[in-house]
């Protein structure tokens, strides 16, 4: 009977802890970070910046994606790169508008 | 002159999916609590076939939500209610796909258990309660998605022109 109730305790805590990713918003402005994930079908990448937030962006025909001060394409983005992002906070959406690849 | 889009969009499919596995799930929690007071096979049988296909199509929804997802992100005025509403579906399709594991277990002895089936049979019951709560919970953050941020829906231009043949 202990077992099954550590069981079903450590499945609860599974399912509340390892569900989704928790994303934050911030002021318009420009952030330095790593990419946590990215999401190529929906051209969307997770940062995590300094302070420990992580956040979703979802890339518009705006953003502008540069590397070395080229223009490259979205497949460049990698997991566990640094990044620096300028963001526009639109409502409580925030829009990436330039997204420059630091290494 | 606006031109009226595609009723198929890729963003259609979700609220087309999403329906079937709320009415089938609720159904199930109503066939499942009658079948606590009266043992007839209706009630437990076709709860666990309610079960069965509801959590099938909560995957399914959750499949096409995510199709939905990345179009109608970057129109939201507020995204993290669609987080909200994303992370709080996965929760809910696994708290049904576990009552449907315990009951599994519980109906095909699958592993040699020394608790009882019944004691399963009342996790199962207090898990798709559980689940019931929190897929009223997923829909109400859909239902704020669209009626109130908009999110999918076309929005006619102010004369209606494209309506006009």
């Amino acid at each position: 009977m202990k077992k099954l109730i550590l069981v079903l305790f450590l499945g609860g805590a599974f399912l509340l802890t390892s569900c989704g990713d928790s994303t934050s918003t911030v002021e318009s402005g420009t952030y330095q970070g790593t990419i946590d994930k990215v999401e190529a079908s929906k051209e969307e990448i997770y940062v995590k910046i300094e302070d420990g937030k992580t956040l979703e962006l979802y890339f518009t025909d705006e953003t502008e994606l540069t590397k070395n001060g080229t223009a490259v394409d979205f497949s460049a983005l990698q997991e566990g790169q640094n990044v620096e992002v300028t963001l526009e906070k639109v409502g409580k959406r925030l829009d990436p508008i330039a997204v420059k690849i630091m290494e | 002159m606006e031109q009226l889009p595609d009723f198929w969009r890729t963003e259609i499919f979700h609220p087309l999916s999403v329906h079937f596995p709320i009415g089938i799930l609720i159904t199930a929690f109503l066939f499942k609590i009658i079948s606590l007071k009266y043992k007839r096979e209706v009630w437990i049988e076709g709860s666990f076939i309610l079960l069965l296909l509801g959590t099938v199509g909560i995957w399914i929804a959750i499949y096409t939500g995510d199709l939905a997802d990345g179009i109608v992100s970057r129109k939201l005025c507020d995204p993290t209610v669609l987080k909200d509403h994303e992370n709080m579906a996965y929760i809910c399709a696994w708290i049904f796909t576990s009552a449907i594991i315990l009951e599994s277990i519980a109906r095909y002895n699958l592993v040699n258990l020394r608790i009882k089936s019944i004691l399963l049979n009342w996790l199962s019951t207090i898990l798709i309660s559980c689940g019931v709560l929190v897929l009223g919970y997923v829909g109400h953050l859909g239902a704020t998605l669209v009626y109130q941020q908009g999110a999918g829906t076309y929005q006619p231009s102010a004369d209606c022109s494209e309506f006009v043949e």
